[in-house]
Formats: structure tokens, sequence, C-alpha cells
């Protein structure tokens, strides 16, 4: 039961975020309001990270799995990957390198200019 | 005999075995190039092709599978309230460098499918290549991309920045590893974060954290486009 239990919770949360996703004036994946709704209702103590520990680690540890059936779906659109991909790796690789590169130095540069400050405070 | 394939109990079957498989290849042979992902896609597309299954039949279970990859984003939110304090200690540059890395990975992205001269469908697929697959998908359905063709791009990306995570850290000479894990999972999400919590946990914490804050600024920032 304490496993149904930890299913039902999540998957309620994941059934209102698609009721919140359909009323929202924008659209915005209802996987990430489920985050901020879960995130939220842990932060308020309306859930504790006890209620559903089981379940989100078995979610988590195991998250690559339930990628399968989206990547198999390239079956059906194998002449697209025939067609490009030469494009497709140039681009995966360069932009990933750049994408390192600009998020370590600007963390890098946010914490320096925050511990200048700091220091510039106490003198 | 075709409706023996039909059954939704062959595909998850198929793919819990084929997953398995993987698993084992690379703790075998220990290389990160092995990816059990990719290892189990590359399985079920060559048996589906020579067996001439269709996809249909296979997905009958894939959708059942496909079902809990809501769930598991939502989860994403139990690993950031266990470093809720490290987030608060270090908001500001945690939100620095994901939103301008999340920028940089749309901006080179945009800019190199303008210059290899692809259409309007493949550079909204190839947009969000660096954060999560469900948030990724979302994001390319909404600008009318190719589905496929991101889950292609995410999980190729996830594995590259798995690979050169450790060449990249040496490369740019990072010390701090709340700065490694930042740019870790910017970078190459939840396949790169399986990378970073084996260089250590803070690391490991800091990418499963950049999923979370990236995943959200590409949904905004693809919103405003």
């Amino acid at each position: 039961m304490k496993i149904i239990k930890q299913f039902g919770i999540i998957f309620a949360i994941c059934w209102f975020s698609v009721v919140i996703e359909h009323f929202l004036p924008f659209s915005f994946p209802s996987s990430v309001i489920g985050m901020i709704v879960l995130l939220f209702c842990l932060l308020t103590g309306v859930l504790k990270v006890d209620h559903i520990r089981e379940k989100s680690d078995f979610l988590l540890s195991n998250m690559a799995f339930f990628f399968i059936p989206a990547g198999v779906n390239v079956i059906n659109y194998l002449d697209i990957l025939k067609a490009h991909w030469l494009t497709l790796i140039l681009i995966c690789s360069l932009t990933t390198l750049i994408t390192f590169a600009v998020t370590a130095y600007s963390v890098r540069l946010t914490m320096r200019l925050l511990k200048r400050e700091r220091s510039a405070r106490h003198e | 005999m075709n409706d023996l394939w039909t059954s939704p109990f062959f595909g998850i079957a198929l793919s819990i075995l084929t997953f398995w498989i993987g698993v084992k290849i690379q703790t075998r042979l220990k290389s990160v190039l092995l990816n059990p992902l990719l290892i189990a896609i590359l399985l079920i597309v060559l048996l589906l092709s020579i067996c001439k299954i269709p996809y249909e039949s296979y997905n009958e279970g894939g959708s059942v599978i496909n079902m809990f990859l809501a769930p598991a984003t939502a989860c994403l939110a139990v690993s950031i309230y266990t470093r809720i304090q490290i987030l608060k200690d270090n908001w500001l540059p945690i939100l620095v460098g994901c939103t301008v890395g999340s920028l940089s990975s749309m901006g080179s992205v945009w800019l190199l499918c303008h210059l290899f001269g692809l259409d309007e469908a493949m550079t909204a697929s190839l947009l969000p290549k660096s954060v999560t697959t469900p948030i990724a998908v979302e994001v390319c359905q909404s600008h009318q991309g190719i589905v496929p063709v991101t889950v292609i791009a995410v999980i190729f990306t996830g594995i590259l920045g798995s690979i050169l995570a450790p060449y990249l850290i040496r490369l740019f000479r990072i010390q701090d590893p709340i700065t490694a894990g930042l740019s870790i999972g910017a970078c190459s999400h939840a396949i790169g974060t399986s990378k970073a919590l084996e260089l250590g946990e803070t690391e490991g914490a800091m990418s499963g954290l950049a999923i979370g804050v990236c995943g959200l600024v590409t949904v905004i920032v693809s919103m405003l486009l």
C-alpha cells in the first residue's frame, strides 16, 4: 500500500499539472508545472520527502529508461537522419562546447563579483 | 501472427530487456560511449526493422513507459529540495550561469542552423537540445518542430557532454565544484548529470539543479520567441 500511495501522490500532482496547463493562457509543459508544484508542496511542508521517497528514487535513478520509446520513434524518421547526420553532429558538438564554456565563465564571474562586493562592504 | 506484437507487454518487456543488455555491456566494458539508453534504442530499432514489426505495435507498450516521463520530471523537485541550502547560498551565480548558459545554447544553435541552411522545422527541433528530454520535446512541439530530431539531438548532446565533461573541466581550469556541476547540467542535462555524480556529490547536485533551472529558462525564452 505504501508504494501505491506514493504512486497516487505523484500521479495526482501530474494530473493537477495537466489541469493547470489547460487553464494557463500560454503554453507551458505540464511536466515542468508538476516539478514546480511538487517543489512548492515540499517547501511549504504539505508533503514530506518521506511521503514520496521510494517512488521518486525509482523514477530518478531509472530516468534514462523512460526515454527509450521516445528514442525508438526515430525509426519513423530515418530518412531525415540520413540526410542531415553530419550537420546534426557538427551543430550538437559545437554548441555543447560553447554552452559549457559560457556557463562556466558566467558562474565564475558572478561569484567573483559577489566576493569583491562582500569584501568591499567589510572594509 | 502480427497481432501477437500488439500486446503492450511485448513493447515493455523488449524495452526492459534491451536496457538491461545495455547496462550489462556498459559495466563490462566501462565505456561512457556505450550508453545503455543508446544501446537499447539501437537494438529495438534493429529488431523492429529486421522482423518487420510495425512501430505502432511496439508503441502499445512504449506509450506506457513514455507516460512515466512526466512523473520523473516532477520528481526532479525532490533532488532540488534536498540541496535547497546550496541553492539559497548561491542563487545569484546559479541563476546568472543557467540563464546565460541557456541563452548561449539556443543562440549558438540558431546561428549554426542558419549557417548550415537548415529549415524552420529543423531549427525549432534543435533549439531546446541542451535541456532534459520532456521539456525539450514540449518546446519543440509548441514551435512545430520534429520531435524525433529533438530526441536524437538531446540524447546525442547528453552522451557527448558526459564523455567530454572531465576534459572540459581541465581545459577551462575549473576548480570549484559548483561551477563544474552547473556547466555540465547546463550543456548536457540528465545524462551529463550521471557523469557529474561520478565526479563528486556537489557536482552532481549542482548539475541536477541546472537541469531544472535551464529547463525553466529555455521554456520561458521559447515562449517569447
